[in-house]
């Protein structure tokens, strides 16, 4: 592939573009510019505001008013409106494409596009034609009439670029790629890269999104690298030494301050949790063990098993092999047996599956254990009432006395707080967390970091499961590094800083590309 | 939005049922001043409408749960037959034929049970098609004919005795509806099925067993139904199609007793108070007009109006809590969202209609 040269016109042209929610600047000032052909790796951490970044590109968010000015193929883009995006001829393959699986790719082809008709009536040649067309120009061999189903994870990828890059709707100059290979098995990346070669050869450009190093190198022209809302690095690929490019991602963070570990666990104890060669969702056989009074955080890329391993290990996900053990006991894989054994779990997402939003906090923070206040053939709703509103209290949950308010009612913050309260309230003797801290303000964060401590110091073996490294470095005694479903790396003491939890996922997938 | 406990306001919103009610009584007492305000039409109701209430309890159990019940009048029906049948022909005494005829609704209700929570079918198809092979096995039992009354004063008496001029029926009813708030409102049990229904996923990562709980809703549905079938023919005789007639009121009473009271909630004292409102609604429209279509009418109204109004509260509950929503393509329009929560949790109930409609809003 030839490196565009910069006298070409630029196809999209992003300049001044800022966004800040409310107290929060997202997205700094910044600059950007892909050529026709060119294929453009974007990378960045969590939270660096990509995600921002492409959803003021696709007109989800406009911009914060101001000199900001987005070009594609010359034309300004008008802020805020997808159709305008659209007809100006950028795509977005968001990573979960957005195809129909039970339907042909014949059908998902046609969606949004639409079916050529004769008189109302679908022309059947023709939609094939133009399908096969679409297949072609990304260079994906299949059969339309294939269901979206039987493919294999690139192909589907193939043919969300195919539908996005098919010419329904005018020319396509602009298409950005969302972590098209987050959930995409190692062996499959090479051939969506071909892919993604074959729609730039055709003079399109391509914003690709990425957490993975490797990925610039072998595909793309240039790179650039987005961090806390800020353009860190903008270079041609053939420039940019690997090196250089982890130290723009990771940056000079500040070392937050770290868990003073007042009582090391012993090496000695005895392990609370015994987790060995557990398989599921993307895990691959995982081995580990927690003593009481420690603090573990698990770390690793979207995809590697990190989303899920806390799910299987409670019973909220299946499990598929391997066997998890509370003081020397098997757990069954259902989350009533788990929690009957002493096990807690905060769910990932707490509108889904974490809290019952219509309910009380009281009924929320009672659900797990509220046989005690059934005597004598009736619940004793007011002592359990007054225990709840101790709870509350204690973990300064806002607005004060809200014991019958519903989940919905309260903050974020809050809400996260009751759910914490709800399982330190059975003095659990395992505390498994995931995204404890989702979607909190920095206040409540820091108070749930203390109650986290707390239910340690009161025992628990507590794992932390968070895409948030500072968290991670904040609170955790052990970091475990887990990559392709497997823990690689262990880091202690000194050695856990947010930098170096960055670098060693970054490595461990260098790692990886080298050994597939 | 303020958050506070619930508290004691007189607003038309928990207590709307209540005004409706004394709006009833004075404008047919108005129209009707000679054959509706009459402790005759107090007493007609209360025994009329206490095994539409019992049915309507019955639907109740399986609603907070999560789970439709269609069958309802069915098992009625079906129950109520057989406990005459067995009478007439000289097969079992009036004890024996009432035990009968709840234990065939136990039965039925759990083998809906079965089809929900084992085969994985999804509540409002199983019990839809669980009515209808009911209704074959009504005709299989009677021959489509009309069985003989039974001649039996016990049998008779278990329900049309007076007390204080009531019925004895409406006072069974009261028993239940006391059972009923009980087992919801104060057992652990009543929380477990509540919590199902509201989020079966939240509720079974929180230890919750929420098949087991799914099960036993519609088990004691079946229950409460059979026993119902056997006071209707006990009070007003066999009759092949009574069973359908307590389908919709039971619905309509359930939700707009959701929006009753303790809004928000599907409710035992709100779902009573509903179908007392809508019987008298019913009895006084068709005292003024003496038009046989009023009850149809009047029941399919207050059932859209009920659910419309408990849709309408679900939203304004939820739309104060801002947050920036992280759920990317959630649901993905409004008819995949609920065909996904139909077709495989087999958990979404009407109440969830709210839900639903608000994700289309949403994305």
């Amino acid at each position: 592939m030839t490196a565009p040269t910069a006298v070409m016109a630029p196809a999209i042209s992003i300049a001044h573009v800022s966004k800040t929610f409310g107290p929060r600047t997202v997205l700094h000032p910044l600059e950007l510019n892909l050529v026709p052909g060119e294929i453009h790796a974007l990378l960045g951490q969590n939270g660096s505001g990509k995600s921002t970044l492409i959803k003021v590109l696709g007109g989800y968010h406009a911009p914060d008013p101001g000199r900001g000015e987005v070009l594609i193929a010359g034309k300004p883009l008008d802020f805020g409106s997808t159709k305008s995006a659209h007809e100006l001829g950028l795509r977005i393959v968001h990573q979960d494409l957005g195809l129909v699986s039970e339907s042909t790719v014949l059908d998902n082809l046609a969606i949004g596009a639409g079916f050529p008709t004769r008189f109302g009536t679908i022309r059947r040649s023709q939609a094939r034609r133009e399908a096969a067309q679409a297949l072609a120009a990304v260079g994906l061999d299949i059969s339309p009439a294939k269901r979206v189903a039987e493919l294999s994870a690139a192909q589907r990828t193939g043919v969300a670029v195919a539908r996005a890059l098919s010419r329904h709707g005018g020319k396509v100059t602009v298409l950005i790629l969302d972590e098209p290979t987050a959930t995409l098995p190692a062996r499959e990346v090479a051939h969506l890269h071909e892919m993604v070669k074959t729609a730039a050869s055709q003079g399109v450009a391509i914003l690709y999104v990425t957490h993975h190093l490797d990925e610039v190198f072998r595909l793309a022209d240039r790179v650039s690298v987005l961090r806390d809302g800020h353009i860190v690095l903008t270079r041609d690929v053939v420039d940019a030494p690997r090196e250089d490019i982890i130290h723009a991602l990771v940056g000079g963070a500040v070392e937050p301050v770290r868990r003073e570990i007042t009582d090391v666990p012993s090496e000695n104890s005895r392990p609370v949790l015994t987790v060995s060669g557990l398989q599921g969702d993307a895990l691959e056989g995982v081995d580990f063990e927690v003593r009481p009074g420690e603090i573990v955080g698990i770390y690793g890329l979207t995809g590697s098993g990190r989303e899920s391993l806390l799910g299987t290990i409670f019973g909220a996900r299946e499990r598929e092999g391997g066997d998890v053990r509370v003081d020397g006991a098997q757990l069954a894989g259902r989350p009533a047996s788990a929690i009957n054994k002493g096990v807690a779990y905060l769910a990932p997402d707490r509108k889904r599956g974490g809290g019952l939003m219509e309910m009380t906090a009281c009924e929320n923070l009672t659900l797990p254990a509220m046989k005690k206040f059934f005597r004598g053939g009736h619940l004793r709703i007011r002592a359990e009432l007054t225990e709840s509103s101790q709870w509350m209290d204690r973990l300064a949950v806002r607005p004060t006395g809200a014991v019958k308010a519903p989940l919905a009612s309260f903050s974020g913050g809050n809400q996260q707080k009751i759910l914490i309260g709800k399982w330190m309230r059975i003095s659990p003797r395992v505390m498994l967390l995931d995204e404890p801290t989702q979607g909190v303000d920095v206040g409540a964060k820091a108070q749930l970091h203390r109650y986290i401590m707390d239910a340690s110091d009161a025992g628990a073996a507590v794992v932390i499961s968070s895409t948030d490294a500072e968290e991670i470095a904040t609170v955790c005694d052990r970091v475990l590094i887990i990559r392709s479903g497997v823990i690689t790396e262990q880091l202690t003491g000194s050695d856990i800083s947010v930098a170096e939890l960055d670098r060693r996922v970054l490595r461990s997938n260098e790692s990886k590309v080298e050994t597939s | 939005m303020k958050v506070t406990g619930r508290k004691f306001s007189p607003g038309l919103d928990r207590f709307s049922g209540l005004y409706l009610w004394g709006l009833f009584f004075v404008l047919f007492s108005f129209m009707a001043p000679r054959t509706f305000p009459t402790m005759n039409t107090v007493h007609l109701l209360a025994s009329t409408e206490a095994i539409a209430a019992i049915v309507a309890l019955a639907l109740l159990v399986p609603m907070v749960t999560g789970q439709f019940d269609l069958s309802i009048g069915a098992i009625a029906n079906f129950s109520g037959i057989l406990a005459v049948i067995v009478q007439t022909n000289g097969l079992l005494d009036p004890v024996g034929a009432i035990l009968l005829g709840t234990a065939v609704g136990t039965v039925i209700g759990m083998l809906n049970g079965f089809i929900v929570v084992k085969l994985k079918i999804d509540s409002f198809i199983a019990t839809l098609a669980m009515g209808s092979i009911l209704e074959a096995f009504l005709v299989i039992v009677t021959n489509n004919r009309e069985p003989l009354p039974v001649d039996n004063e016990f049998f008779t008496g278990l329900t049309q005795t007076n007390i204080f001029g009531f019925q004895a029926v409406f006072f069974y009813m009261i028993v239940i509806a006391l059972i009923v708030w009980w087992l919801l409102e104060r057992t652990p049990a009543g929380r477990y099925m509540r919590a199902t229904g509201f989020d079966r996923e939240a509720a079974r990562l929180s230890g919750v067993q929420v098949d087991k709980w799914s099960f036993l809703s519609l088990t004691i549905s079946g229950t409460i139904c059979g026993f119902a079938g056997v006071l209707f023919v006990s009070l007003t005789g066999p009759s092949l199609g009574f069973g359908p007639s307590l389908l919709l009121p039971a619905f309509a009473a359930v939700f707009l007793g959701s929006t009753q009271l303790v809004p928000g909630r599907h409710n035992v004292w709100g779902t009573v108070l509903a179908i007392f409102v809508l019987a008298t609604g019913v009895q006084g429209l068709q005292l003024v007009s003496g038009a046989q279509w009023v009850a149809s009418m009047f029941n399919g109204v207050a059932l859209i109006a009920a659910v419309g109004l408990a849709v309408v509260r679900r939203k304004k509950l939820s739309r104060p809590k801002k947050e920036k929503s992280k759920g990317k393509n959630q649901g993905g329009g409004s008819l995949s969202a609920s065909t996904q929560t139909h077709g495989t949790q087999g958990s979404s109930s009407a109440h969830h209609a709210g839900q639903v409609s608000e994700k289309r809003v949403e994305v």
